[in-house]
């Protein structure tokens, strides 16, 4: 490690400043000349056709100035291929309610609004399916006429022989989990502006430019060019600062279309900003999961086989939904060695918001249900639960029984530091009463090895300039999100190029500017833009080794390019070698000579250069003038596309779950439980993350501790509420974020695998993390009072119940004041919060509802 | 509506300002003043994001009127920095990992500025409880308590040599 | 999410206030701290043409402790201040204890005592945006005639949710009301209605000024224990304030209060009776908490099931009974 001077490093972000000054800009913070502002109706149903659309009293109000509806851009779009099945604004149905009605262009926010309620819509509601195991009996009125059964898409894998298996299998364990739905809540609400500029030739709207907080400036830039029908090289997209994504930017909102379309009809530059509620309403966050999960092991622990049928409510559309219920069953591998696997999932569609990608994509709620199951069975079992982790390891480098490649795997090393520093084995089973310890692992992709859409295109691509002045520039097309994407790139350039960070600039996100780059999700940007920036910064140190080498008279080899120096490790003058013992100096100097060679002197200092005959050393300025005097201009490019051998299997959904290489985490969690109220408390978190090599370890730290934090908001305190389709806590109040005081200290442990293809080693370390916590914490509970608890988040009601179950005192009602005659899969959405009302079958007749809405659609 | 002239001080500077009574605060800073640092994260007054000072107490600008504040002195996170220089706690938020997508990093920023300013040494249930009005998606936290307590220490340091 | 437009008006006396408030009769509404007030009128829950912003009427902020022992504390008092109080803390400490629990610090600092003992009713199906609302046909507490807790009713249930409330009721406060007519005073008992809408007996033209805590309510233990599923920003789901004196260890006076489990804050009715003369214990505090338990009508209203909160109601009750005998 000490081979590197700035890799390794706890650097701080290159655009922290900007951040804790206020100067950093976000969307929202922007505004150009004449900019009007978007405001956007939404469905008050979740489930009905659009009979009519009357926007004329809306257009007539003053300041005003462009309505748009769905017929204004019908082309459908999505983010998956096989999933075009949205459009800017609904054309003939609206299937959420929040989805998409029509927008308003307004000289102010205020306008807009009032706007909003001028614009009549009749709606012939039609009936709604709120819970996927009721959707999925639908016979009519399906929520999509190409899904039958409202099933977005089912697989079914089998691999090896997982029903002889569970009959070699000496103990089985069965049980339904379900977690309940959770939301990014980024800090930021989405925002877009959108702007077309006066094409020189035609004097009429030309070219497009589109500043949105998007995870995926690339996808936003093709889904515009299909939805407006304008080819994507007249479109650029800007990314300024992003505040948080965590998969809810990491696909085109329809704020992001709309915003467009509207600045199109208006003629005017356009910025819609979603209020919070319309952020909740927006979603793509993790499905509600139903997980019925069957484990056999050995009596030695091993695992012979495991069965899952995973059900997830996906709401009103696709999204990323195909991607989530492959990866569900995929990453049953690579984490532990289960030889034979059955899974069957079904992505099912609901009258609710859309679900996409959230942080942990796909493996956060099944790895609950596992590594919960497995806990059980240790306990069965009479063995340790960290031991049989231990037990089920595998043996990479290996391919799974599912068509994984796992290369480096630091998951061995992550256990072992998690048990010694929490000091399980002194501490489990000793705690005093009430408080417990609980452990669990989980993994993820260091990026898809296919990416979304199919072609042979890299999936990173950066270019690096520099000039003579010695000034790095980067050019990347990766979306720094918070995540430190931009402060990764400048610190490989820095490195592989010996200078340091203060050279470096990064130019980055702006389809212009930047090369692709296919974005910010599946944990791919330090492992595919990091290698593509790795390959670019060699790139142009070949070429500047070239010029030095000739200069230096020696071979590229003799070369060492450090602090700022470019020295030749044979010549025998070489008073300062690379070790760096005197790196101010060297520094200083270097300055000194950039300065100077940026001016008047240069073309005497390099006469006299000439004179001098060959350098033991040159500093970084003199080596890129000789370079650019030399090739006559000095830039490099680099890619990065992931090898064959790593895009798994053939069967039908192989494409999902394959990825260059995996992170690795293990966990304990304490927690204590309060036995009267069920009140759980999180005392601490020692969580061991294998990233690979941490590029940067305050970064790294700092991603593994938000992970966790994140992993036990899921666990203990968030959770959508629905009624009727209705979101009960659209909002950061209700919608419960942990605040500081209940969050707990998290221990965040780097395990160092080395990836033989990550660069410098590297691997992801943004989300690996997070599942791990929430079966860890549902394992310290049943070590702190013996209750097993199957449902997230574990509420303080939820916990009380089963404790009250389990001792058998006074039953808590955990469904009071639903409708009796709701589904009994209704009524399990309760939890939390159970509202009187009626199931969903009676939504739409129900008649209360229906003369509320003529009143209010007459008022006005 | 009708606009009204009213007067504001923000960062030590005085603004004569034309707007409507019914403005919000938040909105007048991001919009009539340009000072966008300070953020709309929610619409509930529940986040934090938007935290200024009012007369050096932490205020949310999205529950307070621009009008009524006339007469106080604001402090938005664009006067938090020192003679063209990041604060100590500016500075260490961006070392210690405090900021990560840093939306919520000008909220924080007020609210520690004030905690820093009442106590020089915070507990750290104290450090807890000041910033537990003020949410972060990001962080955790964690990085910020390391913050905090560097930044306490560098002022510390950076007073005793200037004594 | 705009504000809706309106006038604000900046009186610096109370006079000035209630004459405002008087000249604008029935379209007007009142600003203090702003928390409660600017949200929802953010969610289109009151658009007056006028807002009367007392902020800055510097004589209603202050806690002033009089000669006969009791406390005057002026309506704009920050919670923060009440909070950090010594005197309060020292004499009244139910109240600061209390207040310390309101939201966060930020929102305390800006919150006010009056405007905690004003806040409007709270309900999942009320506290939304005017959109959220029209996806509901709207509810009985604002341009609808249903009920979504208890269909078929008449009444609103929205649960009061203030924390000092229950604080201020075991402490026996009085709260002084003006108008441009006249001063009264009345037990914080008597402000509250029950019913979810019209909450409180506030006229048009009335603005709350002072609290007064008497003599004889001073240096009682008190305890006040909130539910809540975060540690800090939310509202209670269920709140028990308690206050007891002792006399040779028996219970010489004790008064039990409830928040966020009825349209109004609650004294438990019989719990100073059962209290009175006897020695808390375990059973006892029990026994209290099943009384209180049976005052609380949580529903759907909230966070949480009513069931729970109910249970909790018990709990807290109990053990707020015995940290304050302890």
């Amino acid at each position: 490690m000490s081979d590197f001077s700035i890799i390794g490093k706890p650097i701080a972000m290159v655009d922290a400043a900007g951040k804790t000054t206020g100067a950093g800009k976000y969307t929202d913070d922007l505004s150009v000349a004449g900019m009007l502002y978007g405001k956007i109706l939404h469905s008050p149903h979740p489930h009905a056709r659009i009979v009519r659309v009357d926007t004329s009293r809306a257009a007539k109000l003053p300041g005003v100035v462009a309505v748009v509806t769905g017929k204004d851009a019908p082309n459908p779009y999505g983010i998956l291929p096989v999933g075009h099945d949205e459009r800017a604004m609904a054309l003939d149905k609206v299937r959420y309610v929040g989805d998409n009605v029509a927008c308003v262009a307004a000289e102010t926010e205020f306008i807009a609004e009032q706007a909003l309620e001028l614009i009549d819509v009749e709606y012939e509601v039609l009936p709604a399916y709120f819970d996927p195991e009721e959707s999925m009996k639908a016979q009519s009125d399906f929520i999509h006429d190409n899904k039958p059964q409202n099933i977005e898409k089912d697989y079914h894998h089998v691999f090896g022989d997982p029903d002889k298996a569970f009959t070699e299998a000496d103990y089985v364990a069965e049980a339904r989990f379900i977690a309940q739905e959770v939301t990014h809540a980024a800090m930021e609400p989405h925002s877009t502006l959108a702007s077309f500029e006066i094409d020189s030739q035609t004097g009429k709207p030309g070219r497009l430019t589109v500043w949105s907080s998007t995870q995926v400036p690339y996808y936003l830039q093709h889904k515009l060019s299909l939805v407006l029908e304008m080819p994507m090289s007249q479109i650029r997209v800007i990314k300024p600062l992003v505040g948080g994504g965590f998969g809810g930017k990491s696909e085109v909102i329809p704020l992001e279309i709309i915003a467009a379309v509207a600045a199109r009809a208006a003629q005017k530059p356009v910025k819609i900003t979603y209020t919070r509620e319309e952020v909740f309403l927006a979603h793509r966050g993790r499905p509600r999961t139903i997980v019925d999960l069957k484990t056999g092991v050995k009596n030695d622990g091993s695992i012979t086989a495991v069965k899952a049928r995973v059900i997830q409510d996906g709401g009103a559309y696709c999204s990323y939904g195909v991607v989530t219920i492959l990866y569900s069953g995929a990453l049953l591998g690579a984490l532990y060695d289960i030889p034979n696997i059955q899974y069957d999932g079904y992505r099912v569609l609901t009258n609710k918001p859309v679900c996409g990608a959230m942080r942990g994509h796909g493996t956060v709620n099944v790895r609950f249900a596992f590594e919960s199951q497995l806990d059980e069975i240790a306990l069965q079992l009479k063995m340790d639960s960290a031991e049989i982790r231990r037990r089920n390891l595998l043996k990479a480098p290996c391919i799974t029984v599912n068509g994984l490649r796992v290369q480096s795997y630091g998951l061995p090393e992550c256990i072992a530091q998690v048990v010694t520093r929490s000091q399980w084995n002194e501490r489990k089973g000793k705690l005093p009463k009430s408080r417990g310890l609980g452990i669990a692992c989980s993994h993820y992709v260091s990026g898809a090895a296919n990416s979304i859409i199919r072609s042979d295109m890299p999936h990173s691509t950066v270019n690096i300039k520099i000039d003579r002045d010695g000034g790095i520039v980067v050019y990347t097309g990766a979306s720094d999100i918070g995540q430190g994407s931009d402060t990764m790139v400048a610190q490989i350039a820095a490195e592989v190029l010996g200078c340091s960070m203060a050279r470096v600039k990064v130019i980055a996100a702006d389809t212009d500017l930047t090369p692709i780059d296919i974005g910010s999700y599946s944990s791919r940007v330090t492992f595919m833009n990091g290698n593509a920036t790795l390959r670019a910064a060699q790139d142009v140190k070949k070429q500047i080794a070239t010029a030095a080498a000739r200069k230096m008279d020696c071979t590229l080899d003799d070369l060492i390019f450090r602090d700022d120096v470019v020295v030749n490790k044979r010549a025998p003058v070489a008073a300062t070698p690379a070790n760096g013992s005197q790196p101010t100096v060297v520094h200083a100097e270097a300055s000194v000579s950039g300065r100077v060679e940026g001016q008047i002197l240069r073309g005497s200092l390099q006469q006299k250069r000439k004179d001098e005959g060959p350098k033991a050393r040159l500093s970084f300025e003199e080596a890129v003038v000789a370079a650019i005097d030399f090739h006559g201009a000095l830039s490099g490019t680099g890619s990065y596309a992931p090898p064959p051998e790593a895009r798994g299997g053939k069967h039908k959904g192989a494409g999902v779950g394959p990825s260059p290489a995996y992170s690795y985490s293990a966990q304990v969690a304490e927690v204590s439980v309060d036995e009267e109220t069920g009140e759980v408390t999180v005392h601490k978190v020692w969580a061991s993350h294998d990233c690979g090599r941490a590029l940067n370890p305050t970064s790294v730290e700092g991603q593994i501790i938000g992970s966790v934090w994140m992993g036990m908001g899921q666990a203990l305190t968030e959770e959508m509420v629905w009624k009727d389709g209705l979101l009960m806590n659209p909002g950061l109040l209700e919608y419960r974020s942990p605040s500081s005081v209940e969050s707990p200290v998290v221990e965040a442990i780097i395990v160092e695998s080395v990836d033989p293809e990550g660069p410098f080693g590297a691997k992801e370390a943004s989300e690996g993390s997070l599942a791990a916590t929430i079966p860890a914490i549902a394992n310290a509970i049943y070590d702190a009072v013996g209750i097993r608890l199957r449902e997230s988040p574990f509420t303080p009601e939820r916990v009380l119940s089963a404790l009250r179950a389990k001792k058998k005192q006074k039953h808590i009602n955990l469904t009071e004041g639903v409708d009796p005659t709701a589904p009994t899969t209704f009524r399990e959405h309760g939890g939390s919060l159970c509202f009187k009302g009626k199931g969903p079958e009676r939504h739409a007749l129900d008649p209360a509802r229906r003369e509320a809405q003529v009143a209010t659609g007459g008022a006005d | 509506m009708k606009k009204e002239l009213i007067e504001l001080r923000v960062n030590g500077r005085t603004y004569e300002l034309a707007i409507e009574s019914s403005k919000l605060l938040l909105d007048v800073l991001r919009q009539d003043l340009d000072l966008t640092g300070s953020k709309r994260g929610c619409d509930e007054s529940s986040c934090g994001a938007c935290t200024v000072l009012v007369d050096g107490i932490p205020m949310l600008s999205c529950a307070l009127l621009a009008a009524s504040c006339e007469g106080q002195e604001i402090t938005t996170v664009e006067g938090v920095s020192e003679h063209g220089s990041l604060a100590a706690i500016q500075k260490a938020y961006g070392d210690w990992g405090g900021s990560q997508c840093g939306f919520c990093t000008p909220g924080f920023m007020m609210t520690v500025k004030h905690l820093i300013a009442e106590n020089d040494e915070p507990t750290d249930a104290d450090i807890r409880a000041a910033l537990s009005g003020n949410l972060c998606r990001c962080t955790g936290y964690e990085q910020m308590y390391q913050a905090i307590k560097s930044a306490i220490d560098a002022e510390r340091r950076g007073s005793g040599v200037a004594q | 999410m705009s504000l809706p437009e309106f006038k604000l008006l900046r009186p610096r006396t109370v006079r000035e206030a209630v004459d405002l408030l008087a000249q604008h009769s029935g379209n007007v509404r009142v600003l203090a701290g702003g928390t409660d007030l600017v949200p929802s009128m953010r969610q289109k829950l009151f658009e007056p043409q006028y807002v009367v912003d007392i902020r800055h009427i510097s004589v209603l902020n202050g806690i002033s402790p009089l000669r006969d022992g009791a406390v005057e504390i002026g309506a704009l008092t920050s919670l923060t201040a009440i909070e950090r109080s010594p005197y309060l803390r020292q004499h009244y400490s139910v109240l600061s204890e209390a207040a310390g629990t309101v939201a966060s610090p930020v929102l305390r600092n800006m919150g006010t005592i009056g405007g905690n003992i004003c806040l409007d009713t709270r309900c999942l199906w009320y506290n939304q945006s005017l959109q959220w609302r029209k996806s509901c046909g709207f509810c009985i507490k604002k341009d609808g005639d249903l009920c979504h807790v208890a269909p078929g009713g008449t009444k609103c249930w929205a649960a009061f949710s203030g924390d000092t409330p229950p604080a201020l009721l075991c402490l026996n406060a009085d709260i002084e009301i003006v108008s441009a007519a006249a001063i009264r005073r009345v037990a914080l008992g008597e402000f509250y209605t029950g019913d979810g809408v019209a909450y409180r007996k506030l006229q048009s033209g009335e603005l709350v000024t002072r609290v007064f805590l008497p003599a004889a309510s001073a240096d009682y233990r008190g305890v006040y224990r909130k539910l809540r599923v975060r540690g800090s920003i939310d509202y209670p789901l269920a709140g028990v304030a308690v206050v007891l004196k002792r006399a040779n260890g028996h219970i010489a006076d004790a008064r039990v209060a409830l928040t966020a489990v009825n349209p109004a804050p609650l004294l438990v009715t019989g719990a100073t009776a059962a209290l009175l003369g006897n020695v808390l214990d375990e059973a006892l505090a029990e026994a209290v908490g099943d009384m209180a338990a049976k005052t609380a009508k949580p529903l759907t209203t909230s966070a949480l099931t009513p069931e729970y909160r109910r249970e909790m109601i018990r709990v807290f009750t109990k053990r707020a009974l015995l940290a304050a005998a302890n």
